[in-house]
C-alpha cells in the first residue's frame, strides 16, 4: 500500500518539478527568460496548443485516444474564416454569429469522430486518425491550397489587446481551461469519463452508457479543438490547410508528460496545462539560450516515452502492441 | 419473498441447471455450495440477471419477473458483491457508490460533492465503515473495500420497492479471520434490511452464517439443509457422493512410476504472491496431482515449472538442473510442455493451421539457419493426426474450426511430438464432452507408458482420484497434505475436501 | 454466400472492378506504357506499406515510417559524398535500428506501438531537420548517377524500380511465409498468448518485426531521395496515410495475425489504381488524402477482428 502511495505521489507532482526545473534552468543560463514580455510571448504560442491538450485529455482519461486534432484544427479555422468574411468580415457586426457557430459545428464534428469510434467499433487512434486526414482534405478542398486572411481588428484584439502584459486570448484561453475543469470535476460526463478510463465493464455494470459517455467525450473534445482553431486564427490573422500542423504531435506529448496515464482514469486538464507548459518552455527556452529548435521534436519524442513508462502500471498489463 | 421453479439452463454440451428449485424468505441467510462445475456459478448468473434461464419462472414479492440484465436485476431489487472485486479504484469511494445514479446530486447540471458526500456517509453508517467518502477507492484496505461494496448494492434501499435479495459471492476469499467475524457480523446485523445468499467454498463460513443451505451437484440441487442439522462432513459427503467409475480414467493401465528417475524437483520454493514452501519429487511416469481451491496456488506452480513465474526462494531443477534463465523457452528447451486452462487463448493459435500449431514449439528442430522446413512440418503433422485420431481435414486445416477435443488433442502432439518429457496439464478436459475427455485419459495414460512426467490440476476430484499416483493437497499457497495412491486402493474424494477447507 | 469466405479474395476482386471501371472511363488506362509508369511511381509508397505490413502483422502500428523515410532523404543527401555507395547501407541499417528501438520501447516498457513509434518519428524529424539546417538539399548529380542510376533506370522498358519493389517483395514474402521469424510472426499476430505459451521470445521477433518496418522505411526513403536526387525533411510527407490504407485495404487487419505482404501489393495497386482515376477527375494530391481518410476508416472497419478486441477503446 505504501508503495502505492509514492508511486501516486511521484506521478502526481513529477510533473510540475519537472516544470519548475526547466524555468529554473533557462533562466539561469538566460536571465531574459523571465522576464514579462517573454512569458507573454510564451502564452501566445501555448495558448491554441493548450486548447487541444485539454480537448484531449478528457478522451485520455477514457483510456481512448483522439488524434484528428490536426485536421479538425484546421478544417475548422478554414471554415471560420470563411463565415467570418461572408457575414461582413467582423465579430463586431453579424459576424458575431461564427463564433457560436464554430463551436458548434466543432463538437458536432467530433461527436461524428466519436460515433464512428463506438458504432464501427474500430480503435479511436485509428478512427481519429482518419478523420484527422479527411479534416485536412477538406481544408484542402474549401481553400483550394490558399491562404483565407481575415481582416478584424475586434477578434485580432484577442492577440493585440494586452492585460496586464498578456494577450486576451491567454485569458481566454484559461477561461475554457477553468470550463474544461468544472465539466471534469463537477459534472456527471465529467466524473463518467474517470469511471470508464478506470474500468469500462465495472461502469457498464453500474449502468453507466459507455458508449454515449464516449461519443459526448469526442463531441466535447471537438468542441475543444473548435477554441484552439479560433485562437490559431486571432493569432496568425489567417487560416490554411496546415493551420493545425505539428498540434497532433504537441498536444498528445503535453498531455503524457503532464502526467495523465494513457491507460486512462488517471490526471486532469491541471495536467494538461503543465504539459503544454513544459512543452512551451522548452520550445521557447531553447531559442532563448540560442539552441535550435529543432532537437525539441526529439527531446519531446523521448520524454514521452519516459513519461508512458513511469505512468504505466505494468503489473496491470497483460501484453501490448 | 424470492423464489425459483423449476429452472432449466443448457449450454451446448452441457445441461447446467436441471429445474432447480429455490428460495429466499425475508431477512434470511441461505448458503449455497456445491463442487466446481456443479452449476452454482450458473445459477448466480440467473440469480443477478446476466443469465436468462431457458425454462421455468423466477418469483419476486409473488410477481413474476425476467431480466434481460444485470441492471434490470438491480431495479428489481436483486444486488451482487462480486469476488473480483467490481469498484473503479481511480473513483473516490462515494463515486463508486452512487456510479450510475449521480442523477439525485445535480444542480444546474453541477454535482453537489457535498450532498453526494452526506449521502455517502449514511450508506458506509450501515455497514458500519467510518472513512472519509472522497477518499481514492485505491486507498483502502481489501476489507474496506469489500464492505464499501456492501453499501454500494445497499443504496438499492432506498432505488428500489420492495425487499432486497444481495448474492454474496465468495466475500471472503481475500479477507483475514478478524475481518471475517466483522463482516458476518455486519451481515447478520443488516438482515433486517436485506435478504442474503452466500456462497463460498469455506464450508465452516457457510455453516456459521447460513439460515438454510442449498448443496448442488451436477446441475441440480441435492439437498437443502437447515442451520445446525449438518456438520461439514455432512454437507462434504452430499456435494461428492458419487461412485467413481474406475474404467473411465483408465486405472487398471495405471502402472507404478520409476522412483529412480526424477525428472522435476521442487524444494522449498515460494513463488511472488501466497505460494510458499513446496516441496516434492515428480518422477518418470508419474502422474501428480496439485488438488485445491481455485485461488490456492496450483496454477502458480504450474506456471513456475514452466519458466513463467521466477520463484523468489527454494530450488526448482528440471532433470536435475535449474533452468538456465525462467523463461517459457528454456523450461520448453529442458523438455517441459504446457497445456494450458485456456485452450483457445494460450493452447492454440486460431488462425494459424495444424501443423503450424504443432511445431511452435519447436521450430529450430524445423529449421535450418532460420528457413522452416515445411514438408517435414507436414510430414510430422500427418503423422500426429493420425497418431492421435485427430478428426481434421488434413494439416492445412485452421486450429480455431477444430473441436475442443481435438484442438487438445493439437496442443497434446505439440508438445509429444517435441519429445517433452514433462507435460503439465492444466485443466485439460475443461469444457469438453464425455468421449473426447476419455480420449485425454487414454493419452494421460499413453504419456506415463512413455515414461513421461505428469503434473495435472485437474478439473474435479474423481478425475484427479482416477488419474493421480500422488496428490498434493493446497491450501492457501502451501502443501497440506500428500497421498500415495495405488489402483484399486483409491480413496474417496470426501477424504481430500476435507483438507481443502 | 458466405462473408467469412469471400472475405480474403475482397482485395482481389476490388482491385479488378476499380481496373474494370477506370478502364472503361479512360480506355487509355490500359496502355501497357502508362500502367508501367504508374506503378513504378508508386514505388516508394510500395516498399513503406511492405514494412509497415510487418508491424500491423503483429498487431502493432508504425506511424514513424513517414517520418524516418524524411529521415533518409536528408541523411542518405548529406552524407552520399563522404560514404559513397556504403550510405545506402548505413541509411537501410539506421531505420532498423530506430525501428528496433521503437519495438524495444513497446516490448519493454509496455508503451503502445502507436505511441513509441510517433516518439521515434519525432526524433528521426529532428535528426533531418538538424541535418539539413531545415533546407532542402542536393546530391550531387554525377555522383548520384553513378552509384545509384541503376535504380532508377530502364531496361527493355521495365523501370528498374519495378524490379527493386519484385525482389523486395520476394524476400519479404520468404521472410513471412519460409523462415522462423514469419512464421512466429504470425503467431504473435493471431494469437500473442498462445505464442507465449509454446515458448516463443515474444519481445525478440516483435522488435525484430519493428525492425524491418523501420528498415524497409528507410529504403522507401533512399529511393526517394535517389529519385529527387535529394532530400528534405517534410519531402515524404503524405506517404503515412496511402501507405496504411494499402495495408489495410490488401486485407492485412489493424489486429494482425492474417494477411501479409502479397495482400499489401494487391493494395497498393488499389491506391495506385484509385489514385489514378482520381488524376483524371482532377482531385489533386492533398485532396486524395480526403478520400483516403474515409477508405481507411471503411477498411479497419470491414477487416477488423472484433473477437481480439475485449474492449473497443
Amino acid at each position: 500500500m505504501q508503495n502505492v502511495l509514492t508511486r501516486d505521489n511521484l506521478l502526481k507532482w513529477a510533473p510540475l518539478l519537472v516544470l519548475l526545473a526547466l524555468v529554473l534552468f533557462f533562466s539561469v543560463i538566460n536571465p531574459n527568460f523571465l522576464s514579462l514580455r517573454n512569458f507573454a510571448r510564451l502564452s501566445i504560442s501555448a495558448s491554441p496548443a493548450l486548447m487541444v491538450a485539454v480537448g484531449v485529455t478528457f478522451i485520455i482519461i477514457m483510456g481512448s485516444i483522439d488524434l484528428s486534432m490536426e485536421g479538425a484544427v484546421s478544417a475548422l479555422a478554414v471554415i471560420f474564416c470563411y463565415l467570418l468574411v461572408w457575414l461582413g468580415g467582423s465579430v463586431a457586426g453579424l459576424g458575431c454569429i461564427a463564433i457560436p457557430a464554430i463551436l458548434l459545428l466543432g463538437a458536432i464534428v467530433g461527436a461524428i469522430n466519436g460515433y464512428i469510434h463506438v458504432k464501427l467499433r474500430i480503435p479511436s487512434f485509428m478512427s481519429s486518425l482518419a478523420m484527422g486526414f479527411v479534416g485536412t482534405g477538406a481544408a484542402v478542398l474549401m481553400t483550394g491550397g490558399n491562404i483565407v486572411k481575415i481582416d478584424d481588428e475586434v477578434f485580432r484584439s484577442l492577440l493585440t489587446y494586452r492585460l496586464l502584459g498578456f494577450p486576451l486570448m491567454a485569458y481566454v484561453a484559461f477561461a475554457f481551461l477553468l470550463l474544461g475543469w468544472v465539466i471534469q470535476s463537477y459534472t456527471r460526463l465529467g466524473r463518467n469519463f474517470y469511471a470508464v478510463g478506470g474500468g469500462e465493464d465495472l461502469a457498464h455494470a453500474s449502468g453507466v452508457h459507455v458508449k454515449r459517455v464516449r461519443v459526448l467525450g469526442f463531441a466535447l473534445a471537438g468542441f475543444f479543438f473548435s477554441v484552439a482553431g479560433l485562437l490559431q486564427v486571432a493569432k496568425l490573422g489567417q487560416a490554411e490547410s496546415v493551420t493545425g500542423a505539428n498540434l497532433m504531435f504537441i498536444s498528445i506529448t503535453s498531455v503524457v508528460v503532464g502526467g495523465v496515464a494513457l491507460w486512462g482514469g488517471i490526471g486532469g486538464v491541471w495536467n494538461a496545462l503543465v504539459g503544454v507548459l513544459i512543452v512551451a518552455v522548452i520550445n521557447n527556452g531553447m531559442i532563448v539560450i540560442g539552441i535550435p529548435d529543432f532537437i525539441q521534436d526529439g527531446l519531446l519524442g523521448l520524454l514521452v516515452i519516459v513519461a508512458v513508462v513511469l505512468s504505466t502500471d505494468r503489473r496491470s498489463v497483460a501484453f501490448v502492441k | 419473498m424470492y423464489e425459483m421453479q423449476k429452472i432449466e439452463k443448457k449450454f451446448p454440451g452441457v445441461h447446467a441447471l436441471k429445474a432447480v428449485d429455490f428460495q429466499v424468505k425475508r431477512g434470511e441467510i441461505v448458503g449455497l455450495v456445491g463442487e466446481n462445475g456443479a452449476g452454482k456459478s450458473t445459477l448466480m448468473k440467473v440469480i443477478y440477471g446476466a443469465y436468462a434461464p431457458d425454462s421455468g419462472k423466477i418469483l419476486k414479492d409473488g410477481k413474476e419477473v425476467r431480466f434481460g440484465s444485470p441492471i434490470k436485476a438491480l431495479e428489481a431489487g436483486i444486488g451482487m458483491v462480486f469476488q473480483e472485486q467490481s469498484l473503479i479504484l481511480n473513483l473516490s469511494v462515494m463515486e463508486n457508490i452512487f456510479l450510475g445514479n449521480e442523477a439525485q446530486f445535480r444542480r444546474a447540471g453541477l454535482i453537489n460533492w457535498k450532498a453526494m458526500a452526506d449521502a455517502a456517509r449514511k450508506q458506509l453508517k450501515k455497514v458500519k465503515l467510518d472513512i472519509d467518502p472522497s477518499r481514492k477507492t485505491s486507498s483502502l484496505s481489501f476489507a474496506q473495500r469489500q464492505l464499501v461494496e456492501l453499501a454500494k448494492v445497499l443504496t438499492l434501499e432506498e432505488r428500489v420497492q420492495g425487499d432486497l435479495v444481495i448474492l454474496l459471492d465468495e466475500p471472503t476469499s481475500v479477507l483475514a479471520k478478524e475481518e471475517v467475524e466483522l463482516l458476518f457480523g455486519i451481515i447478520r446485523d443488516l438482515t433486517k434490511r436485506a435478504s442474503f445468499i452466500f456462497v463460498s467454498h469455506r464450508m465452516d463460513e457457510v455453516l456459521a452464517i447460513s439460515d438454510r443451505i442449498y448443496v448442488m451437484k451436477d446441475g441440480a440441487v441435492v439437498d437443502v439443509v437447515a442451520k445446525g442439522k449438518a456438520t461439514i462432513e455432512d454437507i462434504q459427503h452430499k456435494m461428492v457422493g458419487r461412485a467413481v467409475n474406475k474404467e473411465y480414467y483408465r486405472e487398471r493401465r495405471q502402472k507404478p512410476y520409476d522412483e529412480s528417475r526424477v525428472l522435476v524437483e521442487l524444494d522449498g520454493v515460494s513463488l511472488p504472491g501466497r505460494v510458499r514452501d513446496i516441496s516434492f519429487k515428480l518422477h518418470a511416469g508419474e502422474v501428480l496431482c496439485l488438488v485445491g481451491a481455485e485461488g490456492s496456488g496450483r496454477e502458480g506452480i504450474v506456471r513456475a515449472i514452466y519458466g513463467m513465474i521466477t520463484p523468489t526462494v527454494g530450488s526448482l531443477k528440471i532433470k536435475g538442473k535449474p533452468l538456465q534463465q525462467t523463461t517459457p523457452r528454456f523450461a520448453a528447451e529442458a523438455g517441459v510442455g504446457y497445456i494450458p486452462r485456456e485452450r483457445k487463448v494460450e493452447g492454440i493459435v486460431s488462425g494459424m493451421n495444424v501443423f503450424e500449431n504443432m511445431t511452435l514449439s519447436q521450430q529450430q528442430r524445423f529449421s535450418k539457419g532460420g528457413v522452416l522446413k515445411i514438408a517435414a512440418e507436414k510430414a510430422l503433422a500427418r503423422d500426429w493426426i493420425k497418431k492421435l485420431a485427430i478428426k481434421a481435414s488434413s494439416e492445412n486445416a485452421d486450429c480455431g474450426n477444430l473441436s475442443g477435443g481435438n484442438q487438445q488433442k493439437v496442443v497434446l502432439s505439440k508438445w509429444r511430438s517435441g519429445g517433452s518429457d514433462i507435460m503439465l496439464l492444466d485443466h485439460p478436459t475443461r469444457g469438453l464432452d464425455i468421449g473426447a475427455k476419455e480420449d485425454v485419459y487414454e493419452m494421460v495414460r499413453d504419456m506415463s507408458d512413455d515414461g513421461a512426467a505428469i503434473l495435472l490440476v485437474a478439473d474435479t476430484f474423481e478425475e484427479a482420484i482416477g488419474l493421480a499416483h500422488t496428490i498434493i493437497v493446497v491450501k492457501d499457497g502451501k502443501m497440506q497434505k500428500r497421498f500415495d495412491y495405488k489402483p484399486g486402493a483409491k480413496p474417496e474424494p470426501y477424504d481430500l475436501l476435507h483438507h481443502m477447507v | 454466400m458466405n462473408i467469412e469466405r469471400i472475405k480474403p479474395h475482397l482485395p482481389w476482386i476490388t482491385l479488378a472492378i476499380l481496373v474494370v471501371i477506370v478502364s472503361l472511363i479512360d480506355p487509355n488506362f490500359l496502355n501497357p506504357k502508362s500502367m508501367l509508369s504508374l506503378a513504378a511511381d508508386i514505388v516508394p509508397l510500395f516498399i513503406m506499406a511492405l514494412g509497415i505490413t510487418f508491424a500491423i502483422y503483429i498487431g502493432g502500428i508504425d506511424l514513424s515510417a513517414q517520418s524516418m523515410a524524411n529521415m533518409v532523404t536528408v541523411v542518405a543527401t548529406v552524407l552520399l559524398a563522404s560514404m559513397g555507395a556504403w550510405v545506402a547501407v548505413f541509411c537501410v541499417l539506421l531505420g532498423a535500428l530506430l525501428g528496433a528501438f521503437s519495438g524495444f520501447v513497446t516490448t519493454r516498457f509496455f508503451v503502445p506501438s502507436f505511441i513509441s513509434t510517433l516518439a521515434v518519428g519525432g526524433v528521426a524529424f529532428s535528426v533531418a531537420q538538424w541535418l539539413s539546417g531545415q533546407r532542402s538539399v542536393s546530391m550531387d548529380a554525377a555522383q548520384r548517377d553513378a552509384l545509384f542510376g541503376w535504380m532508377i533506370g530502364r531496361t527493355a522498358g521495365i523501370p528498374h524500380e519495378l524490379v527493386i519493389a519484385a525482389v523486395l517483395l520476394f524476400i519479404c514474402w520468404f521472410i513471412e511465409r519460409r523462415t522462423v521469424i514469419g512464421r512466429n510472426l504470425k503467431a504473435i499476430g493471431a494469437g500473442e498468448l498462445a505464442a507465449v505459451a509454446s515458448g516463443v521470445s515474444v519481445s525478440k521477433y516483435k522488435i525484430a518485426a519493428f525492425a524491418l518496418s523501420g528498415g524497409l522505411a528507410a529504403f522507401a526513403g533512399l529511393l526517394f531521395a535517389v529519385k529527387l536526387s535529394g532530400g528534405a525533411p517534410s519531402v515524404a510527407n503524405g506517404f503515412l496515410l496511402p501507405a496504411i490504407v494499402a495495408v489495410l485495404v490488401g486485407g492485412t487487419p489493424l489486429t494482425g495475425g492474417v494477411g501479409g505482404v502479397v495482400n499489401t501489393m494487391i493494395g497498393t495497386l488499389i491506391v495506385a489504381v484509385i489514385r489514378a482515376s482520381m488524376l483524371y477527375l482532377d482531385v489533386n494530391a492533398t485532396q486524395q488524402q480526403m478520400f483516403f481518410g474515409l477508405i481507411l476508416i471503411a477498411a479497419i472497419a470491414l477487416t477488423i477482428d472484433r473477437s481480439k478486441l475485449r474492449i473497443v477503446k
